[in-house]
Formats: C-alpha cells, structure tokens, sequence
C-alpha cells in the first residue's frame, strides 16, 4: 500500500501544478528566448573592462585576475603608458587583455582579485561562438565603450544595461569582505590623477626661499 | 670548542661559531630575523633596523640590530617576544609612511620582502594619514636600470653593491633627513657592467630593469637553474620565462663561482633568444635568389650529397669544422665524432684564431679552482681585461684584493677595471711581453717589486692573451713562470661561451675527446669506441682558412662560428668563404658568415636545450631547457645524425643525455660525470681533474716576440659590448657598444700631429679604417688601442704593426 499512496502524493502535485498551468498561474519556466526573466543581482555573467568617466582604462594590467584565475583562462600583457596619451592612469596599462570564455568558470575571483575595480561580471550569458577562437575575447569585446555601452554578439540584448553597468562597480564594492552596503547602486567613478602627473618634490633651496 | 660559542635564541640553546653575526646564526639554526639591508655577500650597515631583536644583559634587556651584533658566549637573545615584535611593526609602519603601494603595476609586486615582511611581521593598518612623499615616477639611471625614488626605502644594498663589490660607486645616497634619496651624479649615468644586481638584491622596487619591466609578474614565471653561456666562468643562473618567452635571469648564489653576482651581459643578454631575427626553417642558397626555405630532407639532401661527392672525391683532408663553442658538451662531442668519423678530417677548431695552444687550455696540470682566490696570498692576472671579458671573475679577483688582502699584480697593455685595487700595475707594448717577462722572472728593473710581492705562496695565476696583438705563446711562458712560484696555481682564460667544453670534447686539431691528443696512447680506444679515426694532422682556424684561401678546402662547416668578425683577421675568413665551393652554416642567425653559407641549418640554442658546459676551472655544470626552439630548429646533434645517416654511417646518437653516457664511457677525463648527478648531488657542478692525457708541465720561458717593426703597435682586445650575435640581437644591449674608436696617448698623437683631429687613419698589414680619436694616457707609450668588432668597423687584422696618419 506505501508505494500507492507515495505515488498519489507525487501525483498530486503534477496534477495541482498542471491545473494551475492551465489558469495561468505560478509557473515556473518561461518561454526563452521570447521572455527573459531578470537575473539575480549576483548573477555571474560575462566581465566587462570598464572605465574612469574621463575616458580612461581602469585596467592596469597587473596581471592579478590572471593569477587569481583558478581556470586560467585570463591573458594579461601588460605595457608602458605613453606620458602623452596614457590608456590608463599610472605607469602600466593592460596592452593585451583576453579571456578564454570557454574554460572560465565565472567564479567571479578575478572581479576579487582586481586591485581597481577595472573587471566586473554583467548579467550578459548568451555567448554562443562557432568557433573556438571566437570563444576568446579580446581586449576589444571585453573593454566597455566610452559611451558606457558593451560590445557584445547581441546589441539588442535588454541586458546590457547602461545604468546596470554604471554602478557594478559600486556593487562589488559593496559585496567585498572589507567593502560596505553603502556602496550598493552608487557609481564609484572618480576624477584621476593621470600617469605620472606628480609634481617632483622642490629641491631644498626652493622649498626655504 | 674555544672557536665555538653558546647562545640562546627564544630559549634555544646553540653553538654557533664565534664571532659569527646573530643574523646569520640564527638563520643557520632556523630563526628567520627579518631583514632589508643585511645580505650575505656585503658588510652589515644597519640601516634598514628591521633585524631589532632584545638581547638579555646585566643592565636589563637591550634593543640591538642583528646583523651588526656578533655573537658572544651566554647571549641570550629573544626575537619574537612582544617588544620585538612592536618594534617591527613599528618600523614597518614607519618604512610605509612614504612608500606608495602601487604594487599592482611594481616589478616586484608578488616577490618583494617588504610586502612579504609587512604580512608577516607588519602592523594591520597604517595610522599615517598624510600625504606620502612624490617624485617623479621611474627615472633612467642607465640603459638598463631605472630607478623608482618613491618605492625606496634607503636600505643602502645597491650603494653599497657599487661600491663595495663591483668598484664603480655610481650610484649615492643624496639630500638629507626626509629628503634623502637615491641619486646618480650628475650627467653620469649608472653605466656599470653589474647595474642588473643592484635591480635583483634591491628589497623593493626601487630599481627594476628595462629588459624585464612590465614582461611578466612572479606568478606566471616558470624557472629553471641553469648554468650562463656567456663568459666562460660557468655562471649558476636562474632562467625565468613566462608563456615559452625568457623574459628574465637572476644569479644564483653559488659558493664555487658567481657567489650570486651576474654581469649585465649575462643577465641581460637573454634577449637573442627570442629575437625575431632568428632562423626557423632550413634555408639553402641559389645564385640568382640567395637564400630559400626549404624543408629539412631537401637541405640535408643537398648537403650529404654535396659532402659525399667531396669525400669520394678529395677525401677528408679538404673538408675542415669551424666553431662549435657555443655548443653544449654533448652536441661538441657529436660534431667532434661528425668530423672526425664521417668527414674524416682533424681540420677542427673551436678556436678562433684567437685563443690558446688548445692543449694548454684543456691540459694545463695545477689548473687552479676559482674559489683558490679566496685563499691566494698572491695573484697575477696577466691576460686579458677581466672587467671587460670575465666579467664575474673580476669581481672574484677584486674581493680578494679589496677584502681578503691577497696582493694583485696586473700585467696589461693599458688599463684595466682591477688597476684600483693593484699591488702593482705593470704596462708593456704587445710584442714586448717577453722582456717584462724577463724582467719579472728575474726580480729586476721595474718588475722587481712586482716580483716581491709574488714571493709568498699560494699564488694564483690567470693567464691569457692581452690582446689579439700577442703572440698566443706567450701565455704558456707566464704559465711556467707562475709554476716557479710557491703552491702556485694556474687558470689559463680564454673568452668563447663553452671553449674549455668543445676543446674536452675534442674540438681542436690536436684534440680527441677527454683530452687524447691526435695520435696519442689514448687515441686507440677512442677509435676502437668511434668505429675509426682521421689520421692526418690536422690545421687550426689559420690554418683552415689559409688553406681554403688557396682552394684546399672543398667543404667548410661553420658551427654557430661566425669567422667574418671572431677571427681577427676577418679579410682572410674573408677570402676563404669566398673561395670555398661548399659552405654548410649550423646556426641560430643568418650571420656574416652564413650569409655566404650554401646550406643553413637552424639550430636550438641556449635556454632551448638541455646538456653539459665546462667552465675555465674544468667544472662540468648543467644547462636546462625552458623555452621550445622558435619554428623547426633541431638540436646540432639531430642534424648530424641526421647527416651522417645520409652519409652512410651510423653514429647512434638518440638524445642528448644518451650522448652524455656516451661521453662518460669514451673520455676519460668525464668518466663518471652523469645527468643524474649533476641534477640531483652535484648542482654546484663537478670538477674534473685537471691535466690530461698529455698534461702541459713544461713550457719555453724564451717565447719569441712577434715585435712590430714601427714604432707604434696595435693592442686590439675585445670589451664587454661588442657586435657579436648575441649582443647585437639583444636590444637592450645592443646600443651600449662604446663604438670603433683608435685610442691613442695624448703624447702620440701629439707627435703624430692628432692632437686635435677628430678621426684618423688605422692601417695595418690586413685591413684598415678610418676612425674617430679618443686620447688615453693611461695606454703605454707607443700602443695604439682599438676595441675588438665594434658596429661598423672594418676588420682590422690582429697587427701588431700598425700605422696611424690623419684622415
């Protein structure tokens, strides 16, 4: 008799789900790709390199997310900044910049690892390539256009979201171990010092005149 | 035990020699103290007071630094109680008021002991709020190094590198209080031959290197001990390449030969590695469209045939083997078995007409080691400039001058980088050496406090040629001079990368392997073992290629030998790679030489392979492979095998380390040198015994000069940046030749009316050029001075008669 009233049971709620289904309420799945449903704030979705509001890279090229990278899928190249028309603020700019996204496993430890907040994941998951270099992306598809906006296979993708991408900085800020709540939804752009723009110290004699 | 001591460090009880620092003892026993400024190799300043530890004493306890506080009996110290450890994190806190944290883009962000010592022993925060100290972000201080004033934190390792180990204190401390800082003088840049240690001992990254900044970072490095190709020293390296590229070279400290310490050729002269320039594919030449790739059977093809056409034809004697000292042991033993069991000839040299006797170099009894400079009471250093050409050797010889007290006598056409720290300090006109000679033998004229001060034993030797000026011979004369002295020693210099290695493989004329002379007792099982040998006496370089000047010579092999600008009499090489018919050019560039090859095979090469060198003092070392060759190069002995394969004999070579057994069962001087133990036992290297089967004992003291009929004579030696191969494909070295220049006294050319001309006109009896003047008053009246292949000078010839007129 157990194994009769174990499957009514288990029937039952086929039967309920299956009722409910038929006045349009409490379903689960959705009709993709006609119907997106909206991802959860933390969902890992592919990375974006983003950018300081005046245009600069955040990307330093230090290599950490490469090194933090548990399926090391991260390239970094990293190169001098021309003094004169520097990518990024500092020394150092990040010349090569590619990620393998067929063997990434979008643990979001590079987003950790980066010391400026230049990589952050975005909620954009349909990455379909017919081939496998086309799996790595470059530098190019991976660096977010000034405009804020993410070059990316579907430009109609409701996803790749201007304000979204203005504050996931800000987010993982407000996500870290040492980082705070305040931070959620707020931007965290902020005006740069430029490479190497440091005055050098007055010698001793300027400094007493 | 009255040269022991006892001391308890945080409650052990030790014994420890006395005398000995407290940093080290307590190293030696398991107690890290940490440190910036103290290292091994340098005297303790204590600048950096990271090594504060407590020591108990009857007035209570004291605040000392442990790399200045020798040990003394019933120390007891404590190095991690609480006070110690909020000093620490006091200095910690303080080193980092002023240091910026731009680790993320800093060289030594990943491997730098002040962000190592700030995790382990630092404070977790800072309480420093203020604005940090701001100067201008890496400024040059050479081609080589730059230099980071921000990141420094004034711990004194790269002044007193300059000063105290490489001699040449370019690099000083300036301003004073906040304001101090790290500066070079002015208009004087950092241009030291050792600049690199200063980037690797630096604890922070205050000095990075050109060549390695922004390459890589510590995590994605692969590295490998390796043994330097250089000089012939046998440098311990550590080979660094991330994704299959060297992109850096540190020196290991070994006691037995570098002690840490590395030139900058060494350490930046990796770059050649993965120059663009590189050969990939085979190339063979056509008349009407020079060089085109072919495929590897198509090349070795034409050559077998073109080599079997010759032997069938002229026999062995007309087929002669030019270089192979940039090869590893292993692929100089398949080329000295190639040419001597396939080719059939005793016409091989390594050298380039600009070495020793080879049975000098390779047989010499009493061979010195490097590490008898330490304990030398005396030594004479009459050979080539050490700074310029063994470089780390200089540095060995200068320690035990400077701080060991051994007394330096240097013999030398001009000035040298030892002069500062010379006992005495003789100079002579090239050709005239065996007069000095005599005069130091006898103890009479101007050598006779030179020969005083060589009295007491053990006396050390290094001898050599000067310059390509000198008669070869007269090397071998100071050598038997030297042997005269008490519990003398001898190390014979000559300069090729892996000389002392291809001539015990038996590349020379009169050479077989492990130091069997042709036709000697030992030649017998070498043949027995070989399957055959040449029998003929063979020619060296001069002779190889004065005889293919006059058409004896049918096919000619050049092994990484780049005869046009090594022999100093480039328009004879000249004249002989014209006239040979067949050229066969083994190598990693299209040189010169190769360039008038019919036939280039490209070969592995440093970093790109595994096997064996043998340094000046006989010690076999290992060299390791850490990058793939570029395109399809080979190693020389697959292409020989190859080769021979078409040439009808097997040589039975199947892999490096199988060539290794192979040469530990044949030479007798190797027996028992294996891979495994020069991996695993042996990773300082092993010695094989000196002497050989003809053992050099006796030489003439009456070695005839080859004096120059005029009244100037030509001291032409090479300098540390040439245009040699790999010099000229390294960029970063690339620019720092001093250029062809003729040095002349200021009172020769005075009396040859140059006083005041700009350039002038070099002419000896095998070349000449027109070059710019630099006045030297350091040269010896009468010898005209001019750097070895320079960019863009003509060959000169070796002299040493030379005339100098106004352009």
């Amino acid at each position: 008799m157990g194994v009769m009233s174990e499957l009514w049971k288990g029937l039952r709620v086929t039967g309920r789900i299956g009722l409910r289904s038929l006045v349009g309420r409490g379903i689960v799945t959705t009709e993709y790709p006609k119907e997106f449903r909206t991802k959860p704030q933390r969902f890992h979705g592919r990375h974006v390199l983003n950018r300081y509001p005046d245009g600069m890279e955040k990307c330093i090229g230090c290599e950490l997310c490469a090194g933090a990278c548990p399926a090391q899928c991260i390239y970094v190249r990293g190169a001098d900044n021309a003094p004169d028309d520097p990518n990024s603020p500092g020394e150092r700019f990040g010349y090569v910049y590619e990620i393998n996204m067929l063997r990434c496993i979008f643990c979001a430890l590079c987003v950790e690892a980066c010391p400026t907040e230049a990589i952050t994941m975005t909620h954009l998951f349909e990455m379909s390539v017919t081939s496998r270099e086309e799996a790595i992306y470059t530098k190019e598809e991976l660096l977010m256009r000034p405009d804020g906006t993410v070059p990316h296979p579907r430009p109609d993708d409701p996803y790749a979201d201007l304000s979204e991408l203005e504050v996931a900085d800000g987010w993982v800020r407000a996500t870290a171990p040492s980082g705070s709540a305040a931070y959620e939804g707020v931007k965290m752009w902020q005006d740069t010092a430029g490479p190497a723009s440091w005055d050098p110290e007055p010698d001793q004699e300027t400094r007493d005149a | 035990m009255s040269d022991h001591v006892t001391v308890t460090i945080d409650g052990r009880k030790l014994e420890v020699p006395a005398g000995e620092l407290l940093i080290e003892a307590a190293q030696e026993h398991g107690t890290y103290i940490p440190r910036f400024c103290w290292h091994p190799r340098m005297k303790p300043v204590g600048m950096c007071r990271m090594c504060l530890v407590e020591l108990e004493t009857p007035r209570g306890p004291a605040i000392v630094t442990a790399c200045t506080t020798p040990v003394s009996d019933g120390m007891v110290v404590h190095t991690r109680n609480e006070t110690v450890q909020r000093m620490q994190e006091g200095v910690l806190e303080f080193l980092l008021i002023n240091h910026p944290l731009d680790c993320p883009v800093c060289d030594r962000g990943g491997e730098c002991p002040l962000q190592d010592h700030v995790m382990a022993y630092g404070p977790g925060e800072s309480r420093f709020v203020e604005e940090k100290r701001h100067f201008e972000k890496p400024i040059p201080i050479s081609e080589l190094v730059l230099l980071d004033r921000e990141r420094c934190i004034l711990c004194a390792r790269c002044t007193r590198f300059s000063e105290e180990i490489s001699g040449d204190p370019l690099i000083e401390f300036t301003d004073r209080g906040n304001g101090v800082h790290i500066a070079t003088f002015p208009d004087l840049p950092f241009s030291s031959y050792f600049s690199g240690n200063t980037v690797q001992i630096c604890p922070v990254g205050a000095l990075t290197a050109t060549a390695y900044r922004f390459r890589a970072r510590p995590w994605d490095l692969e590295a490998v001990e390796s043994t330097c190709m250089h000089c012939t020293a046998g440098d311990r390296i550590n080979l660094q390449a991330s994704h299959n590229e060297v992109v850096r070279i540190l020196g290991v400290d070994v006691e037995p030969t570098n002690q840490g310490w590395l030139s900058d050729r060494c350490r930046f002269g990796f770059q050649y590695v993965g120059s663009p320039d590189r050969l990939t594919v085979p190339l063979i030449r056509d008349a009407e469209q020079g060089h085109t790739e072919v495929t590897w059977s198509e090349a070795l093809d034409l050559a077998a045939t073109r080599i079997g056409e010759v032997l069938a034809g002229s026999g062995g004697q007309s087929v002669a083997v030019l270089g192979g000292a940039r090869l590893t042991n292993e692929d100089a033993y398949a080329l000295s078995k190639f040419a001597r069991v396939v080719l059939g000839t005793n016409h091989v040299d390594a050298q380039m007409d600009d070495g020793l006797d080879p049975q000098f170099l390779a047989a010499t009894v009493d061979r010195a080691l490097i590490s008898d400079l330490d304990s030398a009471k005396a030594i004479l250093v009459w050979g080539p400039d050490l700074k310029e050409e063994h470089p780390t050797l200089y540095l060995r010889v200068r320690r035990a001058a400077q701080e060991l007290g051994a007394a330096l006598v240097v013999v030398h056409p001009r000035r040298t980088g030892l002069d500062d720290r010379a006992t005495h300090k003789l100079t002579y006109r090239p050709g005239e050496g065996a007069d000095l000679l005599t005069e130091l033998v006898a103890g009479s004229g101007r050598a006779s406090q030179a020969r005083q001060a060589l009295a007491e034993g053990p006396v050390v030797g290094l001898v050599g040629r000067t310059g390509y000026g000198e008669d070869p011979r007269l090397a071998e004369a100071v050598a038997a001079f030297v042997r005269t002295l008490p519990d003398a020693r001898i190390l014979p210099l000559a300069r090729r990368a892996n000389i002392y290695g291809a001539l015990d493989m038996g590349l020379a004329p009169t050479l077989l392997p492990g130091r069997v002379s042709v036709g000697g007792e030992g030649a017998r099982s070498i043949a027995e073992a070989w399957g055959g040998l040449a029998e003929h006496p063979g020619l060296d370089t001069r002779g190889i290629l004065e005889a293919a000047a006059a058409g004896d010579i049918e096919v000619l092999f050049l092994v990484g030998a780049d005869p046009l600008r090594d022999v100093p009499d480039g328009a004879l090489a000249r004249r002989a790679l014209e006239r040979v018919p067949f050229v066969v050019a083994i190598d990693q560039f299209l040189t010169d030489s190769s360039r008038l090859a019919d036939v280039v095979f490209c070969a592995d090469g440093f970093a790109e392979k595994e096997g064996t060198v043998t340094n000046l003092e006989g010690r076999v070392q290992k060299v390791n492979r850490i990058v793939p060759g570029p395109g399809q190069t080979r190693p020389d002995w697959s292409i020989l095998d190859d080769l021979a394969r078409r040439l009808g004999v097997e040589l039975g070579f199947g892999s490096a380390e199988a060539i290794s057994k192979e040469i530990a069962d044949v030479a007798p001087a190797y027996r028992g040198v294996t891979w495994d133990r020069l991996d695993w036992e042996e990773r300082d290297g092993i010695v094989v015994p000196d002497g050989g089967e003809a053992p050099l004992r006796f030489v003439p003291a009456d070695t005839p000069g080859t004096r120059a009929g005029g009244d100037l004579v030509l001291h032409l030696a090479r300098v540390m940046y040439d245009d040699g191969v790999t010099v000229r494909h390294s960029p970063s070295l690339a620019g720092l030749a001093p250029g062809a220049a003729v040095h002349l006294h200021p009172d020769d050319a005075a009396r040859l009316g140059l006083a005041s001309a700009e350039t002038a006109r070099v002419v000896t009896e095998q070349g000449e050029a027109t070059l710019p003047i630099r006045l030297d008053d350091t040269l010896h009246r009468g010898v005209v001075y001019v750097p070895f292949n320079q960019p863009g000078m003509p060959p000169l010839g070796p002299g040493p008669a030379v005339t100098v007129t106004p352009a």
